[in-house]
Formats: C-alpha cells, sequence, structure tokens
C-alpha cells in the first residue's frame, strides 16, 4: 500500500496548472458513487437481500439480462443493486476513516512539528511503532476483537492512517516553522495558537488535502480488504464481501463470473478515480518537496 | 558504532512495544478462556466444566495478573517457544505451526519480490529511453491501473482467466508435492502481489533514470560513441540503484500483508492465511506469535535499510 | 457443514439404513462386486474429507457427530450392526438373546479378541465401558435405559453378561450398533481419568488403530495387524487412513476434485450435479436418514410460547429454501419419516409458507409485552427477539442463515452467530439457543430415536434438545419400545409423529441426502460383510467405513 511516493514524472516537466479532462472525470465518476451511496435507499433498486427465485430459469445463479442488470448471485439475489449497496459501507468507511485519521494525525503531526520537544519524541515513537505492522496485519487484529460496526471499523482504519498522515503534517511544519515569517512572529510575541492557526495550518493543509484523495483510495482499498477476508462491517454488503462471495468457490468464479466481477468493477473504478485524481492534485500543487 | 548500536535499541524497544501492544489487545480485548474452552467456560453450575476451566486456567496462566502474564509469554517467547494453541489439548504446539508454514510464506514473498524487480527494471528503462512517448504514456496509464486494482481483486481475476479459463496455472497448493511442482503453483500468488508492486518500482525507476539520463556525463558517454544499451544498463542505472534497493527494502512490508491475502485466495497454507484462520478462530497464541514475526522482520529489514544507507552515505547519520 | 448433527451427541442409536443405497444414483464405474473392479490391493493411504473435527474419540464422553462416527468406527467394533436388509447382526459381539418378557438380555462376547493395546476383550472392559459411560452427564443420559444405577448387570463368565434395561425393550440390540456400542480398551479408559487428554488417542479393537492427530488439521490411523475380523470378515487392505475436517461444503468438494481427497461425505445437494457430470467419480447418496430442521429450544424464552414457534414456522419460506438450496435433489420433510416409510403418517405435514399467519400470531404475542425473567423486553418494534445459531464455517450456511434473516426479518430481530460444530452441539446441550439448525432422526429402528423425545433426558445437560416434555409422548415412546401387539406398532410411531408435530418444537426442512463420494481410485466401499455372512450397508447417513477398502 505505498500509494504516496515521489512525483509524477517526465509530464510535469513543463509544469502545468491544469487540472486536465481526466481529472475532472474522475470527479464525475466519484460524484456519482457519493450519490449512490447516500441514495441508495431511495433509488428504484430491487432489494439486495430478496431471494428472486424464478423457476422458468431453473437455479440461480442466472446471468445479466433485463431483469438483473448485473445477474444474480446463487441464492437468486440481484447483483446490481447489491454492488450499488456496496457502495455504501466501502465509501462511508474509507470517508471516515481518513477523516479521523487526517483530524487526529494532522493534529497531533503539527503540534510535533511545531513545538517539538517531548511531544514530538512522544508521538514519533508513536508513529514508528504503529509504522512497524504492515498495515493489513494490524487492520486484522484490531478489527478481529471488537464488534465491527460502521463506526468502529472506520475508527480502527483511521487509526492507521494517523501515523502516515502525521509524520507528513509533522515534516510540513517543520519546514514552515523554519520559515522567516513564523520565526519572525515569535520574535514579535506572537503566540503559538495565533502562529499555528493563521501561518503554519493554512500552508500545511493545503498540501495536505490534496493527499486526502489519495489518503481514501488507500482506505477503501484497506476496507475492501477487510471485508473480502471476512473482517468489516458485521451483516454488511460491502465490495470486498461481494467479492469474497462471487470467487470462494472455483467453480462459482467459472460458471457465474458476475458475481465478482462488477463489484470488482466499481472497486476498481472508484479506486482509480481517487488515485487519478489524488495524483492530479498533488501535482498541481506542486507537492513534491513534502514527501518523504 | 554508536549510531548503530542506537539503532539496534530502539528495533528492540519497538518491538518490545509492539508485543506488549498486540498481547494487552488480545487480552483485554478478548476472552481467552472462553477461546479455549468454548461454552464449557459459562457453565459454571457443572462441576466437571469447572474441573476444565481450572485446567485450561493453571494451563494457559490465566489467573495471574495481565503483567505477569505478559512477563512469562515474553520469556518463552525469546527462548522460541511459543506456546501452545488455544485447543482444549494444548495441540499442536505454535512452534510447530509456524515453522511448518513460514518457509511458504517467506518463498511466496521472495517470489513476488523477485518477479517485481525482474518486471520493474526492464520497463523503466524502455519507457525512461522513451519518457514523453505514446508508448510511455500507455505505460504509464497501465502502471496507474496496476496499482489502482485491490490485491484481492487482481487475485482473483487471475485466477478467473490463468486457473479456470485457460488453464495454464494450477488451482490450488498441494503440501505434499515435490519442490518444483509447488513452486510452480505459487506463480500465479507472487504474480498477484509482485505485479502492482513493479508498477510502484517502475515508476521511481524511471522518474529516477530520467533524471539521470539528463546528467552531463550521460552526453559525454554518448560522444564517446558508446551505445545506448551499454549507457542505459551501465551508466543510466547505477545510481538509481541504491535508492531504488532502499524502496525494495521498505516495500516488503507490503508484500507481507499482500501475501495474507494472495495465501487466502489461492489457499496457500503459510503464515499469511494462518494468521486470518487464527485470528477467526480467536486463537490468540498463534495470533500473537505470526504478529511477533513479521513486525520482527519489517522492523530488522527496515534496520538493514538503514544501515545500508548510512554505509554507502554517512551524510545520513544524524 | 451446514447444520449439526446430533445424531452423534450421545447414545447413538440411529443405525440408520436402509437397504442398499436407496434413490441414490450412482455414475458409472461404481459397482460393489470385487470381481468387476479387479483383485484387491493391499498398501496405501486413504484421504478422507469430513466435515469437521471432533474435540475427541471417547464413545463414553465425546459428543460424535458424523465425522466422530466415521473415524470412530475405524478404531472401535460395534458390538452389532444393521445388515443390508435391516436386521440387526451380530459383528464384536458373537449373540445377544433375550428373556421372553424382554427384561434380560444375555450377551455372549466374541473370543480372542484383543484391544489395540493389548488387553484382552471380556466382559469386564463392556461392564467397565457401561459404568463409565453412565456417568458422563451428556452420553450417559442415553445409556441410562439400558444401564440403570442398580442391578445393570450381571456377569456368568469372562464372555458372558446379563443386562437388565430399566424398562423391557423388544429391541435393545440396535442401541449398541453406534456409539454405545464401541467398546474400547479398559486400560486406556482408566489412564483417561488421570489425564483426559488422552482422548485424543483412542484404543479399541478396530481394523485400524491411532497414529497421530493434530486438531483442526489431520487425524492419522494405521492398519492393525492384529485384527479380529481378518479372517472373519475380510482382511484389512489400506496402510493407513488420514481424516481431515474440511468444514465448508465447497472446499470439500474442490479439494476431491483436484485430487486432494480420495473420499468425502457431503450434505450439500448443490454439488451433486458436479458429481454426476464427473465420470471419475462415484457418488452414493442416501436419503432415508436423518432430516434436517430447524429446531427450538422450547424452555427459553420467547419460544416458551407455542404461538412463537408457531409464528416462525409459518413464517420460513420451505419452498424457497428447497429451491435454493437442494436444486431438486431430496425432497421437502413433513415428518421424521419418508413418504414410502411404512411408518408416515400422511395426516401429518410441516407449516410455512404463511407470512400473514405469522404476522397475526406476532402481533398477538407481543401485544402482551411479554418480558423475559431478567426484564429485558422479549419483543421490540412489534418484532420479536430471538438468536439464531448454526455450525461453520461454511460458506452454505452462511447463505442459508441470509435467507432465514429474509424470511424473517419483517417479523423477527435476529442475531445471528457461527460456531464450530463441537461448540455447537455443548451449547445445545447445554441450553443456550433459542433457534438452531439441525440433523437428526432417522435411526433404523425408530425407537430408537426415544432418546431425543423422553422427558427423563432433560436436564443442565439435555439430549432432549428441545426441552420438550409430554407424558403422552413418554408413554407412546415405552409402548413402542415394548408393544404388546408387534402390528400397532406402526399405529403407535404414526401417533408419536402427530404428538411431534403438534409441540412445534421443529419446523421440519427437509430428508438429508447424504451423498458419499468417492474417486476412481477407491475400491471396495460395499464389500462389508459380518461374520455370520449378511452384507452390510456401504454407508450410513454420511458415516464411511473402511475396512474393507483398498486403492488402485
Amino acid at each position: 500500500m505505498s500509494a504516496v511516493n515521489s512525483s509524477a514524472g517526465a509530464e510535469t516537466a513543463v509544469a502545468r496548472k491544469k487540472l486536465g479532462f481526466g481529472f475532472w472525470l474522475c470527479i464525475g465518476w466519484l460524484a456519482a458513487m457519493v450519490f449512490i451511496a447516500l441514495f441508495t435507499p431511495l433509488l428504484p433498486l430491487k432489494s439486495p437481500t430478496a431471494n428472486f427465485l424464478d423457476s422458468s430459469q431453473g437455479r440461480p445463479p442466472y446471468s445479466p439480462s433485463w431483469k438483473h442488470w448485473f445477474g444474480t448471485d446463487k441464492d437468486a439475489r440481484d447483483v446490481f443493486a447489491r454492488t450499488l449497496y456496496g457502495a455504501r459501507i466501502s465509501l462511508t468507511v474509507g470517508f471516515s476513516a481518513i477523516t479521523a485519521g487526517f483530524l487526529v494525525g494532522g493534529t497531533i503531526g503539527v503540534m510535533s512539528g511545531y513545538f517539538r520537544g517531548w511531544i514530538d519524541r512522544v508521538s514519533s515513537f508513536v508513529f514508528v511503532v504503529l509504522l512497524s505492522f504492515p498495515s493489513l496485519v494490524l487492520a486484522i487484529l484490531l478489527t478481529s476483537l471488537i464488534e465491527r460496526s460502521l463506526l468502529t471499523v472506520s475508527l480502527v482504519l483511521g487509526l492507521l492512517s494517523i501515523a502516515p498522515v502525521g509524520r507528513l503534517a509533522r515534516a510540513a511544519t517543520l519546514q514552515y516553522s523554519e520559515r522567516e515569517f513564523v520565526l519572525a512572529a515569535r520574535q514579535i510575541g506572537a503566540k503559538d495558537r495565533h502562529i499555528i492557526v493563521k501561518e503554519i495550518l493554512p500552508n500545511v493543509a493545503i498540501p495536505m488535502s490534496s493527499l486526502a484523495l489519495l489518503g481514501m483510495a488507500v482506505a477503501v482499498v484497506a476496507e475492501g480488504g477487510l471485508a473480502f477476508l471476512g473482517l468489516s462491517v458485521e451483516k454488511g454488503i460491502t465490495w470486498g464481501g461481494l467479492i469474497q462471495l462471487g470467487s470462494d468457490a472455483s467453480k462459482t468464479l467459472e460458471k457465474a463470473p458476475w458475481i465478482s466481477f462488477f463489484p470488482i468493477l466499481m472497486l476498481f473504478l472508484t479506486v482509480l478515480s481517487l488515485n487519478f485524481a489524488g495524483d492530479r492534485l498533488r501535482t498541481f500543487f506542486d507537492v513534491k518537496e513534502m514527501t518523504l | 558504532m554508536r549510531y548503530y548500536v542506537q539503532r539496534v535499541a530502539l528495533a528492540i524497544l519497538l518491538l518490545l512495544a509492539v508485543s506488549m501492544l498486540t498481547f494487552g489487545a488480545l487480552n483485554v480485548l478478548g476472552d481467552p478462556l472462553f477461546n479455549i474452552l468454548g461454552p464449557v467456560a459459562g457453565d459454571v453450575n457443572n462441576p466437571d466444566s469447572i474441573k476444565m476451566i481450572e485446567l485450561a486456567k493453571s494451563e494457559f496462566s490465566l489467573d495471574r495478573p495481565l503483567p505477569v502474564r505478559y512477563a512469562i509469554w515474553l520469556s518463552d517467547f525469546v527462548r522460541g517457544d511459543f506456546g501452545v494453541t488455544f485447543s482444549s489439548t494444548g495441540q499442536p504446539p505454535v512452534s510447530g505451526v509456524i515453522s511448518e508454514r513460514l518457509p511458504r510464506t517467506v518463498t511466496l514473498v521472495a517470489m513476488a519480490q523477485l518477479f517485481a524487480i525482474l518486471v520493474s527494471i526492464p520497463w523503466a528503462l524502455i519507457t525512461a529511453s522513451r519518457a514523453g512517448k505514446i508508448s510511455d504514456r500507455i505505460s504509464t496509464l497501465n502502471a496507474f491501473f496496476l496499482v489502482a486494482m485491490p490485491n484481492f481483486a487482481l487475485a482473483v481475476i487471475l485466477k478467473f482467466f490463468f486457473s479456470i479459463k485457460l488453464g495454464w496455472m494450477p488451482l490450488t497448493f498441494v503440501a505434499d508435492d515435490p519442490l518444483s511442482s509447488r513452486l510452480f503453483q505459487m506463480i500465479l500468488p507472487a504474480l498477484t502481489i509482485g505485479l502492482p508492486v513493479a508498477a510502484v518500482y517502475q515508476r521511481l525507476l524511471r522518474t529516477d533514470i530520467i533524471t539521470t539520463l539528463q546528467q552531463d556525463f550521460i552526453l559525454l558517454a554518448r560522444t564517446k560513441g558508446l551505445s545506448r544499451t551499454r549507457i542505459l544498463l551501465v551508466h543510466a542505472l547505477r545510481p538509481s540503484l541504491f535508492s531504488f534497493i532502499t524502496v525494495v527494502g521498505l516495500n516488503t512490508g507490503a508484500l507481507i500483508g499482500g501475501s495474507i491475502v494472495s495465501e487466502t485466495v489461492f489457499r496457500i497454507p503459510g503464515i499469511g492465511s494462518t494468521l486470518v484462520e487464527s485470528v477467526l478462530r480467536n486463537d490468540f497464541p498463534v495470533v500473537l506469535a505470526i504478529v511477533m514475526i513479521v513486525a520482527s522482520s519489517f522492523v530488522i529489514i527496515n534496520l538493514l535499510v538503514d544501515f545500508a544507507y548510512t554505509l554507502i552515505d554517512p551524510r545520513v547519520r544524524r | 457443514m451446514v447444520f449439526t448433527v446430533a445424531c452423534g451427541g450421545g447414545g447413538d442409536d440411529d443405525g440408520s439404513t436402509e437397504p442398499a443405497t436407496s434413490d441414490g444414483t450412482d455414475t458409472t464405474g461404481g459397482s460393489a462386486a470385487p470381481s468387476e473392479e479387479g483383485e484387491p490391493v493391499v498398501g496405501g493411504t486413504l484421504r478422507v474429507g469430513l466435515e469437521a473435527d471432533v474435540d475427541g474419540l471417547n464413545p463414553t464422553a465425546s459428543a460424535l457427530a458424523v465425522s466422530g462416527l466415521t473415524m470412530a468406527q475405524a478404531v472401535f467394533d460395534p458390538l452389532f450392526t444393521f445388515a443390508t436388509d435391516g436386521t440387526v447382526v451380530p459383528y464384536l459381539a458373537e449373540s445377544m438373546t433375550p428373556s421372553t418378557d424382554f427384561t434380560e438380555w444375555t450377551l455372549k462376547l466374541r473370543a480372542g479378541v484383543a484391544f489395540h493395546d493389548g488387553t484382552p476383550f471380556t466382559v469386564d472392559a463392556v461392564i467397565k465401558q457401561f459404568e463409565i459411560t453412565r456417568n458422563d452427564p451428556l452420553v450417559g443420559l442415553a445409556v441410562r435405559p439400558y444401564y440403570p444405577e442398580t442391578d445393570a448387570v450381571a456377569k456368568i463368565d469372562d464372555l458372558t453378561m446379563v443386562f437388565k434395561p430399566l424398562e423391557p425393550s423388544q429391541y435393545f440390540p440396535s442401541a449398541l450398533t453406534a456409539q454405545l456400542g464401541y467398546i474400547a480398551s479398559p486400560t486406556w479408559l482408566d489412564a483417561l481419568a488421570a489425564d483426559p487428554t488422552l482422548e485424543q488417542q483412542p484404543v479399541g479393537t478396530g481394523p485400524f488403530q491411532f497414529d497421530s492427530r493434530t486438531e483442526d488439521s489431520v487425524t492419522k490411523f494405521v492398519r492393525n495387524e492384529a485384527w479380529w475380523g481378518t479372517d472373519l470378515v475380510g482382511p484389512v487392505y489400506l496402510d493407513a487412513i488420514e481424516f481431515y475436517p474440511v468444514p465448508d461444503a465447497d472446499t470439500r468438494t474442490e479439494l476431491l476434485l483436484n485430487g486432494d481427497l480420495d473420499i468425502i461425505h457431503t450434505t450439500d445437494t448443490n454439488q451433486f450435479e458436479t458429481y454426476r457430470e464427473d465420470t471419475s467419480l462415484t457418488l452414493d447418496i442416501s436419503e432415508d436418514g436423518e432430516e434436517y430442521f430447524l429446531m427450538i429450544n422450547t424452555a427459553k424464552a420467547p419460544f416458551d410460547d407455542v404461538r412463537v414457534r408457531q409464528a416462525l414456522a409459518l413464517a420460513t419460506d420451505r419452498q424457497g429454501y428447497y429451491d435454493l438450496f437442494n436444486g431438486g435433489e431430496g425432497q421437502l420433510a413433513n415428518q421424521m419419516f419418508t413418504p414410502d416409510s411404512p411408518y408416515y403418517n400422511p395426516d401429518v405435514t410441516q407449516e410455512g409458507n404463511d407470512p400473514e399467519g405469522a404476522a397475526a400470531l406476532v402481533a398477538e404475542y407481543c401485544g402482551e409485552n411479554p418480558v423475559a425473567e431478567d426484564g429485558s423486553a422479549l419483543c421490540t418494534d412489534g418484532k420479536v427477539n430471538m438468536e439464531y445459531q448454526w455450525s461453520g464455517p461454511s460458506v452454505l450456511a452462511t447463505r442459508i442463515a441470509d435467507f432465514y434473516n429474509e424470511n424473517w426479518s419483517s417479523l423477527f430481530n435476529v442475531t445471528f452467530d457461527e460456531k464450530s460444530q463441537a461448540d455447537h452441539i455443548q451449547e445445545a446441550a447445554l441450553g443456550l439457543y433459542n433457534v438452531v439448525g439441525w440433523r437428526q432422526f432417522g435411526a433404523e429402528n425408530p425407537g430408537d430415536d426415544r432418546v431425543w423425545l423422553e422427558c427423563r433426558n432433560i436436564g443442565g445437560i439435555s439430549l432432549n434438545w428441545p426441552r420438550y416434555c409430554s407424558e403422552e409422548r413418554d408413554a407412546l415412546i415405552k409402548e413402542i419400545a415394548n408393544p404388546a401387539n408387534p402390528d400397532e406398532r406402526t399405529g403407535l410411531l404414526q401417533q408419536l409423529v402427530q404428538n411431534i408435530h403438534d409441540s412445534y418444537a421443529y419446523i421440519f426442512m427437509t430428508h438429508s441426502s447424504w451423498a458419499v463420494v468417492h474417486t476412481d481410485k477407491v475400491h471396495g466401499q460395499c464389500d462389508r460383510i459380518a461374520p455370520e455372512g449378511s452384507p452390510l450397508v456401504c454407508s450410513t447417513n454420511g458415516r464411511m467405513y473402511f475396512h474393507s477398502t483398498w486403492l488402485s
């Protein structure tokens, strides 16, 4: 999961301050996903849990048709409805996790970078401890021990993003707090809080926020991985869970690949959009210098 | 010298912190007695059940306070005694489970890393030398796609096309097969983890090589009449190799994470899939041992990469 | 697998099988006669896929379900067994003769038999086994009617003894065809008392003996070179058997198809078509055995109220279940007998598929604002609170749970709980459940199913899992065991079926179709005979036998 690394490459040899058509296409897709996630119960969809048994078609799974655009799974449940409903948990967890991560990690990072001293030492150590687990391992460990609701799973993934976000925020803050205008402000005796809010945060927040989309991509993939292993929200419909159900038995995958493939497509397009748009933003704000 | 000692000490401290965190989480958030005995753990009216509960408590030291249990566990762990699994008989011993399965995961991760390196280097060289052209743009897009596809989804897709539809690769891993068969069975799982990482490597390497290619000494080499291939392989690659190796080392963590998913999809009994199984079964000793092993390898590899870094560039030693 | 079996829960008297393999279809190549398959080959290790692992293989105490019984049958021999024509014939025992009033049964043991550890097989071993079994809180319940507290036996000599069951029973030997009849080494039983972990290393008289075991992974048995049956019944061909527990039915099938397993059992009817398509596999289906049903704990609120039980039945879409999960195989069940059984009661049908009726009952019940013992409300928002448990991990079982959720969620607030099969059986025995998926009944001698139905088997630990007590039922059962007029038995059994229906403690779903599937390397599954010559069944409700099996 190393989506955050060095800059985009030769195409920015001439710094192009345009976001581009691709960017807006991705934003469009994401907007559509958000719309779906918010309004699925109101949309004219079939029920995602009902069994649409149809003896004239024989035994499920039924292949895609006008009645079921994405076909049905082995229990004759409509894959199209389930895939759209899957967006709800996957996107909500992704969004909540990265928000929590940015808020908490960002705050800790800025504090450490500005105040240094013991705050910095303690938080750096904590970050390093959190980062010495491959993130999936820590996620698996924590989600297995708790009651897995939308809130708790988001919190766990949020916890995992605190360290990377915190480190970046700290680095950015470090850079800015050594600039002349900050030193000057301190000289005049301005309050720390004032400095942080007025000088540091605006400069740090802009590049950090361009990383938010990339962070959300990571969170969505992480939730998908957990769901695939059975460790996401209990009894929830998630893309990872749908993919797992459709691929667990080779026979199912062989005879009815649509059960897995449509959720895979949705997940892929969403992560792709997040990655692409996030990358574009990062280039736009020219965040090269920030990545460690 | 002091630097090395400091770093090693920090690493040990780190691992201790990791172990405390994990041990604490498992024992505080979970219910070990229930995981060992099942419903009998709550059946306090039955004298037979009470006997079993007492037996389990003494066997697994559950009646002692948490710090004491941690100390007991730690002293056993460093001596190689990982304890016994949570079953009413305590069989099999965790170290047995791990020693049987760890080699498979190590092989898988090593193969994945190998594929990633072997694929990314030529890929980076070719695209760097054609920077900006159509083929480069297409390749960048491909790399993007590869990175955007979560590894479990990639695993399903690869399994579908190569195992099921084309039948080129076997469907399952059979522990009793000869070594060559087993290695062949691991190709697809290794590719699943390795390809996305190859895309990451390629991206980095390409940028580095492009920068290097713009240096003066390359121009000098061209005027000297050296062939393009030679320039690329020998001169352009070398300065980038070092940071490449660093990234390779640092990405091992991602590979280990990926192996969990890959082993689950392709049904390879390595420590990745065992972690998932044990976690779902709440078999704490196994989970604890695997987490520690993974974290230790992670920390050690990072340490080694760090040391290698300082050997080459002493300025970094701060 | 999908639902637990309790047929092994305790005294297993379900030797359910019927002549040969009933409506099962055999794919090509599945003949039984050795001459068509060639000469048996000695050697090889058979790899068996089971639906679950066991906690231990102790006939006096372990809760043995299908998988446990399959393993047990390799290391133990039952005293008696069912022949293909349905009669009970001696196996490890030599004979069993009743007194004229059926209050005493004289058992004669076979001479010259020894356990795997060398201990001689004598009446003392049998007595010790029954003593210990009687004292077990779970299995003891099954054996007590045949081995009461006092004056249970009389030893005549080393090979002869007399049983004095609590009540007269005309069918006693049939109770000794499974777990109750597996005789274990007394030396081993003594060692067990000191070290319970030895439960994992059984010592019996069987054609195979214990070699090694890794829980939830593999259990290995090797040939018993000194098996008593070698001359009387036939030689043991296999060198060893390895049992692999694979709870997920899809995985089990995949392993068989890939050649990682040689033989498996399954009740997952969705796979039958796959098996039939593959001509290298032999498929043996038995359908006259157990039933699969939803079992309700009548001792615990809210299901202590019959209206709630009825509501659950009416809310369940049995036809939909059949369409989705049986896919044309097997048949829906109304009662514990199939329509072609002589004891079938045509007046008894299982209710279901009536959501309005269910809603009315739930509305009535919840309208009374019922409260549990601890003060918590039994209904929330007009829906009844309940928990549904099943054994796993199994993808199929999870799908079924999702299906039930669809059926019930408009009237019930359901929490779902998946447990390992061993935990599942334990919780059921302790009465810690509301509704479970379960398999039961189908004893070849239907009277032997009494152990799950009698009032006296309700207690802290209960083999009468639904904890439903009916004096009328108990009286029927006693008469069935010892009918004054054997012709009346059919009528009595039909009355029993009606009584069971009226308790609403079970929601009958399907008659279990047990399939035993093996590759073309496996032979001799159906070649077993009893010492006195009767041919024996290939498999019993998914329980497999291996002493006549050989690998090519």
